[in-house]
């Protein structure tokens, strides 16, 4: 453990964000908080972002980011669980390790990794399970997160399924654990692994090196990440070190305690009466988030004004997305780029509309999939304690002058 | 001539060498309450996280915290015994409380 380093960095003052203060009746969902203050302090290879946390980061991306289809690196979210990342990496000497249930045990270098290997991308939304969980009334256990806990990238790698080939899997494999090198203060802590069962993998599947045409930055997994497009974050491993095939389920912390939801059909409970089981949160619902403009933006009347934002669910791929800009009476299509980046990337889409009343103007968006689902009103959203999975239809309310 | 030098250069730089050397992640100080029991925050809880992931849970009831602590204690390994739990759960609770028990 390297405790002390921590406090032998120079201490950085900064605006931290504020406690989280709702208008929202308790019990009710409302919208989540919106575009908190950017912190002064820049973490590495990131501009200022909104941050909850140093140690370990926690940054958020501001929603005026949210206008394009791809997230840049420098100002895409950061969550880690544990106080001890490596600060050091040395790409010439990185192995990662398979080992497990298979024929044959291999270490991988890096190189070995961009070179002996076909090299292939996807491009995939990565959103923290408790993104917008600053929407929940009362207040969900967790990081009161606006939503900006989230990013679209291309990713680029090699398939898992490949490297399993390689090893060889036993008849008897069934999951897979992927550890990650963050470490705990404490040796008992349990580490951060997860457990995919192999079903669960297809073919986009990918373990990382680059995202968006760069080196993955130190603070989005460096130098290799798991890539599990259509599913919530918790899930990609970042700064892999060792993937582990078993015939058993082992029970984990973050499998078995947190990021999961009730485990029944609307994955709902009250305050007072906790559902009795539940799951993991695994796939990602369809939800849509403004980008342009928001609760900043200077609107002026009878102006052309072009609404942008993006849409995403877990892969079945975004039908529509329907707009308002009369508080939810009336809803008009959006216009979607060609979606050529796949179906797990966001879609940006864009509505032009011509603001002719003075005053308070609520714009909203609705996502809707290609298999139907549809964002609920935020208010319709139903309560779980975790925070999780919040996708109520957005908002932003501006002054047209 | 010049574009040979140009793309040589691209050539042998990676992508984008940035952990060559050793990140220093900032260190932030973020502001938190003095108060009865600060001692046993200070102790028990830097250890692993800074007070921002304590601060920014929003105000909970003293039920929530009792239980985020315990959580800590059971699941995280933190090293503290009842006192030092009732510590934390007062002060979280008193400063950082909704004013609701449950």
């Amino acid at each position: 453990m390297q405790r002390r380093e921590f406090f032998k960095k120079a201490a950085v003052t900064a605006g931290a964000v504020a406690l989280g203060t709702n208008t929202v009746e308790a019990g009710v969902t409302g919208q989540p908080i919106d575009n908190r203050k950017v912190s002064e302090v820049a973490f590495p290879e990131k501009r200022p972002l909104i941050m909850y946390s140093d140690r370990p980061p926690l940054l958020e991306t501001p929603r005026d980011v949210f206008t394009s289809t791809l997230t840049p690196n420098d100002q895409f979210f950061v969550r880690w669980h544990m106080p001890d990342i490596p600060t050091h990496i040395d790409p010439d000497t990185y192995t990662i390790h398979i080992n497990g249930l298979v024929d044959k045990e291999l270490h991988i270098s890096l190189n070995d990794l961009k070179t002996k290997f076909e090299q292939v991308e996807v491009t995939a939304v990565l959103q923290c399970g408790g993104n917008s969980r600053s929407a929940f009334q009362p207040i969900a256990g967790g990081i009161q997160w606006g939503s900006g806990a989230m990013g679209c990238a291309t990713w680029k790698g090699v398939r898992l399924g490949d490297i399993l080939d390689q090893a060889g899997l036993d008849k008897d494999a069934r999951w897979i654990g992927f550890n990650g090198s963050e470490k705990a203060a404490y040796y008992e802590t349990p580490e951060f692994i997860r457990e995919l069962e192999l079903t669960e993998l297809d073919d986009n599947v990918i373990l990382a090196y680059e995202m968006n045409g760069e080196d993955l930055p130190y603070l989005n997994g460096y130098p290799l990440r798991l890539v599990l497009p259509g599913y919530y974050s918790d899930s990609w491993v970042k700064m892999l070190s060792n993937i582990t095939v078993t015939n058993e389920y082992k029970k984990l912390f973050f499998m078995d305690v947190a990021y999961r939801v009730p485990d029944n059909e609307t994955e709902s409970e009250t305050p007072e009466k906790r559902y009795p089981t539940t799951k993991p949160i695994k796939k990602m619902n369809v939800k849509s988030v403004i980008g342009y403009p928001t609760k900043e933006s200077i609107v002026s009347h009878k102006s052309h004004v072009v609404v942008r934002g993006v849409a995403w669910d877990d892969g079945h791929g975004i039908q529509d997305v329907m707009v308002s800009v009369d508080g939810g009476k009336t809803w008009e299509k959006a216009l979607l780029d060609d979606g050529k980046l796949g179906r797990y990337a966001y879609r940006a889409f864009r509505y032009p509309f011509k603001p002719t009343t003075f005053g308070k103007t609520t714009i909203m968006t609705k996502a809707i999939s290609k298999i139907g689902e549809e964002q609920p009103l935020a208010k319709d959203i139903k309560w779980n304690h975790g925070g999780y999975k919040y996708n109520g239809i957005d908002e932003v309310t501006v002054e047209v002058i | 001539m010049k574009k040979l030098i140009l793309s040589a250069l691209l050539l042998a730089s990676p992508l984008f060498a940035q952990v060559k050397e050793k990140v220093e992640v900032p260190y932030v100080a973020f502001p938190i309450k003095m108060g009865k029991g600060f001692d046993a925050i200070q102790t028990n809880c830097l250890m692993c996280h800074s007070f921002g992931y304590i601060t920014n849970q929003g105000r909970q009831s003293k039920k929530f915290w009792h239980g985020k602590v315990v959580k800590m204690v059971d699941h995280f390994k933190a090293p503290m015994d009842e006192k030092a739990i009732q510590e934390t759960t007062d002060y979280l609770f008193e400063h950082y409380g909704n004013g609701k028990l449950k």
